[in-house]
This record gives C-alpha cells, sequence and structure tokens, in this order.
C-alpha cells in the first residue's frame, strides 16, 4: 500500500511541471471564458475596473437572434465540407509520394511549402488567382468552360467566395496531413500491398479496402484536426474578404467572435466568450461522431 | 531590529523621493517606424534637453496597438501618451479609456495652438479628448494620368469639379480607354463604411448627434446612392471596390496603368513614385473635385492620454510640445501631411514653385489644416452600426435590395442598435 502510494506520488511530481502550464495556460483561461460567457462585459465596464456581472443565458438568446452570428455559424459548418475532400486527398497523394521512385523528396518538400507560406504571401497569389482578369478565370477560358463575357472575380461573387476560400484552406492544409498520413503508412506493411496485389486488387482497390481500412486511426486524427481547424478558419477569410465577403457569404461564426473581442474599444467579451461556447459545443460534438462514425467502422472490418 | 525596519523604511522612502523627481512616460506611435525614427528620435532628445525631468520612452506600436493598450491597461502599465486616429479615439473616449485633456491644458491654451476643426475631430460629448497632430484631407487633391485622361478626351482646363462631374468623367474614361477613371471610397482597412461620406460631400445629413437616429433615408439620399450604383452595375467601377480598401485598390491599379485618378492625399504620389517612375512622369496633380457642400472631409491623428496613465501632467507637456507647430512643420517637410497647428498655412515651406507632382501637392493641402472637417462623427456602438450599414449599401450595389429598401434597413437597424 504504502508503495503504491509511493509511487503515485513519484508520479504526479513528475507530472506537476506540465500540469501546472496546464492549468494555468489551458484549465483556467477555458473555464474563466467559460463563465464570461454568462456574464455582462463590456469596454465601459473594463475600462471603469468593474467585474463581469452574471447574467445567466442572456448573451445565448441575443446571439441566436443575432442574424449575423446565425449567418457566421451557418458559413462555418459549410466549411466543414472540405474535411472529406482535404483527407482523402492527402491520404492520396501520401501514399503516391510515399515510394521509392526518383524525384519523391522534391514532391513531398513541394507538397509541404505551402504549410509554411505565410498567409500574407499566400493571399496575394490566391488574390490574383481569383480575379476577375486572374490565372484561375484564364484556365477556364482557355479550355472553353467560361467565355470571357461570363469571367467574374471569384471572390466577389456570393456564390463562389466561399469555395474559393475552401480551395484556399485545402491547398495550405493537405501537406500538413500528407506529412502525418506518411507517418501512419509506415505502420502499414508493405507485404499487405503486396498480398492484396497478388490476389489481383487494382490500385484503386489496393487504396481503398486496404490502405484506407488500416489508416483508421490516423485517419480519425487528421479528420478531427481539420474538422477543429475547419470550424475555427480565420486566416485565409480575413485576409481575403476582409468584410466578410460578398453579402456576407464568407463571414464566418469565428469573424463574429473575433470582431466581438478585438475589434477596438467597442469590445464585448460576455458575446464574444458565448458565441466561442458555441462554437466549441458544435465542434466536441462533431468529434464524439467522429469517434462514433470511426468505432463503428472498425467493427465492420 | 525596530531601528534596521525604520532605516530600511526611510532608505526606501528616500528613493521613491529620487524616482518621483525623475519621471519616465511611455509614448506609443502608430505605424512610424522605421521610416520616421528620426524625426521621432529628435524630436524627443529636444523635448528631454528642454525637460531634463523627464524621459521618454518611445515604442512605435503597428496592428496590434489597441490589444497592446488594453492589456497593458488591465497589468496596470498603461503608456502615458498614445497616437490614435479619430474612430479610435470617439470609442476609447465613449467607453471611458481616455482623459479629458482640457483638465491637463485648458482650454485657450488648445485653441491658442490648433484650429477648430482639428480640435473637434476629437471631441466627444463636447470634451476634447487629444491633441490633434497630423492630419489630412480626404478629397486633398486628384492624382491624374496624363495620357489616359487625354485619351478620354479631357485637357487640363476640362477635369472635373464637382463629384457629379467627377461620375460622368469616370464613364467617358472607361468608354474610351477600357480603363477606369476614378473609385469611390466605399471601406476602409477595417471594412468600416466610408462611401456615406458622399452624402456629407453633398451636404446631406448622416444621423443626429444628439438623439443617435439615423438621418439618411431621404429621397435624395436615396438618388445619390442609386447614382453610384448604376454606375457600378454598368461596369464604371470595378467590382473589388466592395471587397478592399479604396486607397489600396486605386494604388494598384494605377500603377498597372489601369486607372486614371485617384482623388486623396498627395500619399499616394510617393507610392506611384516608388512603384513606377515612367508613370510617375505622366502623373500630374489637379484640384479635387468637391460634392455639392463644397467641403473636403478630412482625417487625422491625435495624441491622448489613458485615463489609466501614472504621469498625466507630464503626459500633457509632451503631447503639447510634440503637436506644436515647430515640430508639425518638421514632419511636414520630411513627409506629405497636413498640420494642425495654427501658424503652419504661412510657412514658406507650403509656398514653393515646382513641377514636381509631390511638392505641388504638398503645397496645396499641407496649408489647409484649418479647413479638415471631420464630417460627421462615429456614432456610439459604432462597430455594430458600421457593420450593419456596408452590409446593406453592398446589398444595393450587388442588386439584392434596391436603393431605397437598403437606406431604409440600415436605418431601422441604426435605431434600434446606436444607444444600445
Amino acid at each position: 500500500m504504502q508503495n503504491k502510494t509511493r509511487t503515485a506520488l513519484i508520479a504526479y511530481a513528475f507530472l506537476a511541471p506540465a500540469l501546472i502550464l496546464l492549468a494555468v495556460f489551458t484549465f483556467y483561461p477555458v473555464i474563466y471564458g467559460s463563465y464570461l460567457g454568462f456574464t455582462e462585459y463590456k469596454a465601459a465596464q473594463f475600462a471603469a475596473g468593474e467585474a463581469p456581472r452574471f447574467i445567466g443565458v442572456q448573451n445565448f438568446i441575443a446571439l441566436f437572434q443575432d442574424e449575423l452570428f446565425l449567418k457566421g455559424l451557418w458559413n462555418s459548418i459549410k466549411y466543414i465540407a472540405i474535411v472529406p475532400a482535404l483527407q482523402i486527398a492527402a491520404l492520396a497523394i501520401a501514399v503516391a509520394v510515399n515510394r521509392k521512385l526518383p524525384f519523391m523528396a522534391f514532391f513531398r518538400a513541394a507538397y509541404y511549402v505551402p504549410v509554411i507560406t505565410s498567409i500574407a504571401t499566400a493571399a496575394v497569389m490566391w488574390d490574383w488567382i481569383f480575379q476577375k482578369e486572374g490565372t484561375l478565370n484564364w484556365v477556364l477560358q482557355g479550355l472553353h468552360i467560361i467565355n470571357s463575357n461570363s469571367a467574374f472575380g471569384w471572390l466577389n461573387n456570393e456564390h463562389t467566395a466561399i469555395w474559393a476560400l475552401m480551395l484556399v484552406t485545402f491547398w495550405r492544409g493537405f501537406g500538413y496531413y500528407m506529412v502525418l498520413y506518411m507517418g501512419g503508412l509506415q505502420a502499414v506493411p508493405e507485404e499487405v500491398e503486396e498480398a492484396a496485389y497478388l490476389d489481383g486488387a487494382t490500385p484503386f482497390q489496393t487504396f481503398w479496402l486496404v490502405i484506407v481500412p488500416m489508416m483508421r486511426p490516423t485517419l480519425l486524427l487528421c479528420s478531427l484536426l481539420s474538422t477543429f481547424a475547419a470550424i475555427r478558419v480565420l486566416d485565409e477569410v480575413v485576409a481575403l474578404t476582409p468584410g466578410g465577403g460578398p453579402l456576407n457569404s464568407t463571414y464566418t461564426a469565428l469573424m463574429y467572435v473575433y470582431q466581438k473581442a478585438f475589434d477596438g474599444f467597442n469590445f464585448d467579451y460576455g458575446m464574444a466568450s458565448a458565441a466561442g461556447l458555441i462554437i466549441a459545443v458544435i465542434g466536441i460534438g462533431l468529434s464524439i461522431v467522429q469517434f462514433r462514425l470511426n468505432r463503428e467502422g472498425e467493427e465492420r472490418a | 531590529m525596530l531601528k534596521k525596519a525604520l532605516m530600511v523604511s526611510a532608505a526606501l522612502g528616500m528613493g521613491l523621493g529620487f524616482a518621483q523627481q525623475k519621471v519616465e512616460i511611455e509614448f506609443w506611435s502608430w505605424y512610424l517606424s522605421p521610416k520616421f525614427d528620426n524625426y521621432l528620435k529628435d524630436t524627443i532628445k529636444d523635448f528631454e534637453a528642454k525637460n531634463p525631468n523627464i524621459t521618454v520612452k518611445w515604442f512605435d506600436k503597428q496592428d496590434t496597438m489597441v490589444q497592446d493598450l488594453i492589456a497593458s491597461i488591465n497589468l496596470g502599465k498603461a503608456p502615458d501618451v498614445v497616437n490614435l486616429n479619430i474612430p479610435d479615439t470617439f470609442s476609447a473616449a465613449q467607453n471611458g479609456f481616455l482623459t479629458d485633456i482640457s483638465t491637463l491644458t485648458p482650454m485657450s491654451e488648445l485653441k491658442g495652438q490648433f484650429w477648430d476643426n482639428p480640435l473637434n475631430n476629437f471631441t466627444v460629448n463636447g470634451k476634447p479628448y487629444g491633441y490633434p497632430w497630423y492630419g489630412w484631407l480626404n478629397e486633398g487633391v486628384m492624382v491624374y494620368n496624363s495620357d489616359l485622361v487625354k485619351k478620354a478626351g479631357y485637357s487640363e482646363k476640362t477635369l472635373p469639379k464637382t463629384n457629379d462631374q467627377l461620375l460622368a468623367f469616370a464613364k467617358r474614361v472607361k468608354d474610351r480607354t477600357g480603363q477606369y477613371g476614378w473609385i469611390p471610397n466605399f471601406i476602409d482597412a477595417s471594412g468600416a463604411p466610408l462611401w456615406h461620406g458622399f452624402f456629407y460631400a453633398d451636404g446631406l445629413p448622416i444621423y443626429d448627434e444628439k438623439t443617435g437616429k439615423a438621418q439618411f433615408t431621404s429621397s435624395k439620399h436615396v438618388a445619390l446612392l442609386k447614382k453610384y450604383v448604376d454606375m457600378y452595375k454598368a461596369g464604371y467601377f470595378p467590382e473589388d471596390m466592395l471587397r478592399k480598401e479604396a486607397f489600396q485598390l486605386s494604388m494598384e491599379l494605377y500603377n498597372q496603368g489601369k486607372l486614371a485618378t485617384i482623388v486623396g492625399g498627395p500619399q499616394s504620389l510617393t507610392r506611384i513614385k516608388d512603384a513606377n517612375k515612367d508613370l510617375y512622369g505622366k502623373t500630374r496633380v489637379a484640384e479635387a473635385p468637391l460634392g455639392k457642400s463644397g467641403r473636403s472631409t478630412g482625417g487625422g491623428m491625435d495624441l491622448v492620454i489613458p485615463a489609466a496613465s501614472k504621469h498625466k501632467k507630464e503626459a500633457a507637456m509632451f503631447a503639447e510640445f510634440l503637436s506644436n507647430n515647430v515640430n508639425q512643420m518638421k514632419f511636414a517637410k520630411i513627409v506629405a501631411i497636413v498640420p494642425t497647428s495654427k501658424g503652419a498655412e504661412k510657412d514658406p515651406f507650403f509656398k514653393q514653385e515646382s513641377n514636381d507632382p509631390i511638392i505641388q501637392a504638398s503645397g496645396m493641402v499641407g496649408a489647409s489644416g484649418r479647413y479638415i472637417d471631420p464630417g460627421f462623427n462615429p456614432p456610439k456602438n459604432s462597430s455594430v452600426l458600421y457593420k450593419n450599414l456596408v452590409d446593406n449599401l453592398e446589398a444595393a450595389f450587388l442588386g439584392k435590395k434596391t436603393p431605397k429598401q437598403a437606406l431604409d434597413d440600415a436605418a431601422t437597424f441604426w435605431n434600434a442598435n446606436v444607444n444600445k
């Protein structure tokens, strides 16, 4: 018994530094932030040195009556559509570059470049691409998909702006997930692929029926990461459509939070925290769904 | 033991006594480093030489300025003199972050140093909250590409003088040259609306400063908005004007030879000179067209003293020094700003003859500090109101709402939220 207590104490002592850091920089802000969501705490109170005032769920009621927030929330949910596309593409590319062929190192590096490119640089480039007289329209005209009369700025059209931004997110993200998947692929024995090949499976079947199921844990991790990233997307949205895009078509829930919390001296920490809580709850809900789906998949496999 | 404690506290007391004699104040400028390091360092040195008991610690803040200020107030380490713009001064003062400077510098002294208009730019609910610093005119000069203008059939003498003529000009330039003639200011860099300035330029009201109620729904307002909306729909303005700040977009297009004019301050000329020497050679300046009211709106920077500052008296001395006529004129000689101090208009620097567009433009606007017109002041709760106004104006430009519907909707929202 005594021995056990000692072991536990030693374990906690080793954990303490990390726990203290987590408590100070993660748990405390999360708890305090959640509390703020139930208070009124505006700039004027802050300037006067007053404490937040508890008001129950009033902020949440106000949020669900605020068209701008609802629009933002809807756009954020739409943004999650990028997750499956991004994950499948990243995994497929990872499989493709995970071979011992010439120039593979070059491709791996090239696919990773967007991850480390600063958003300011990327925004200038994508702004050119999406212009009315930009590269994308030039290519589409070359392919006779559109003609010069129907060309439009992709970021200036309420129907295309959010998809254009998702393309940027896709471009910025897939190198990152590719690297994670390459790590996961190390765990897939070569013999399995060989066996599938000997059994007469096509490359597509091998990918879909052999590699994807074996990569389930990495897939779950990456999907969770990218779901959270999608629901919290901000950089590219603000850089390319600062006001929230045509008719607020790219205005996301996090932009609402950001404006309430950081937009000059008119800030409203109570509303910002409440809106942040709603986004967090949706994020957690989606992760539970993903865990469930993953488990069901495992049972079937 | 007791003796020791007494000695320690006496020593501490003396230490504090000495510290009080030499005061260190903290000054935050905004986006001025590294370009104006020499000017600011020299001016600070000058101030310290005249006030040996005060040292000034200078920091240049950039995009995180407001956040840093809020955080420093929270930590009890607020700076003493801060450089803000008009909208930030308003929301900071409305929320109680700033000191009424007339409690530090008598009103008569403020009126002696600054013109009324710039001082009014920083007066919130009847109280001044900022020492006016450098300013600008929104319709300072018209910078134009003489080649494009000629191609469109205009000469120096027939250039537009009014906003209506400017719209006709934009149409003709596009029809004859295929390039844009002019881009109206729709939003600023933060996404706040600028377009409603055109109401003001025509002498139409925006809102009642006493009650806060919107006043932009009359048939005259609707007709004015419609003129611009029609031009946009017919393709005479670039699509990007709804998404990008006009100054940035104008610079991009002008430097590529795709835009004939920029109406604004002389600062665009420096950018053209840096980006495209050939084009700069073809660039000329003229008086800016004005709206029916004949007024040119403008803006400016000020120096505020946070309510949380611990050295307000010394801060006021420094702010007054930095914004006096001598130091504003020194600044004006380095960069084309409009000094807001009395006496600047008589400075020979603004009367030089030259063929260089930058010197011409500086002369045209430099001496006009007293005319800087605030237009209208930001209302309470401005971020929320402005976002909704931009959304509604945008809906009108994109044809989702009629101009009348857009203005009515914006006014309804405005009235419901202005006093919240």
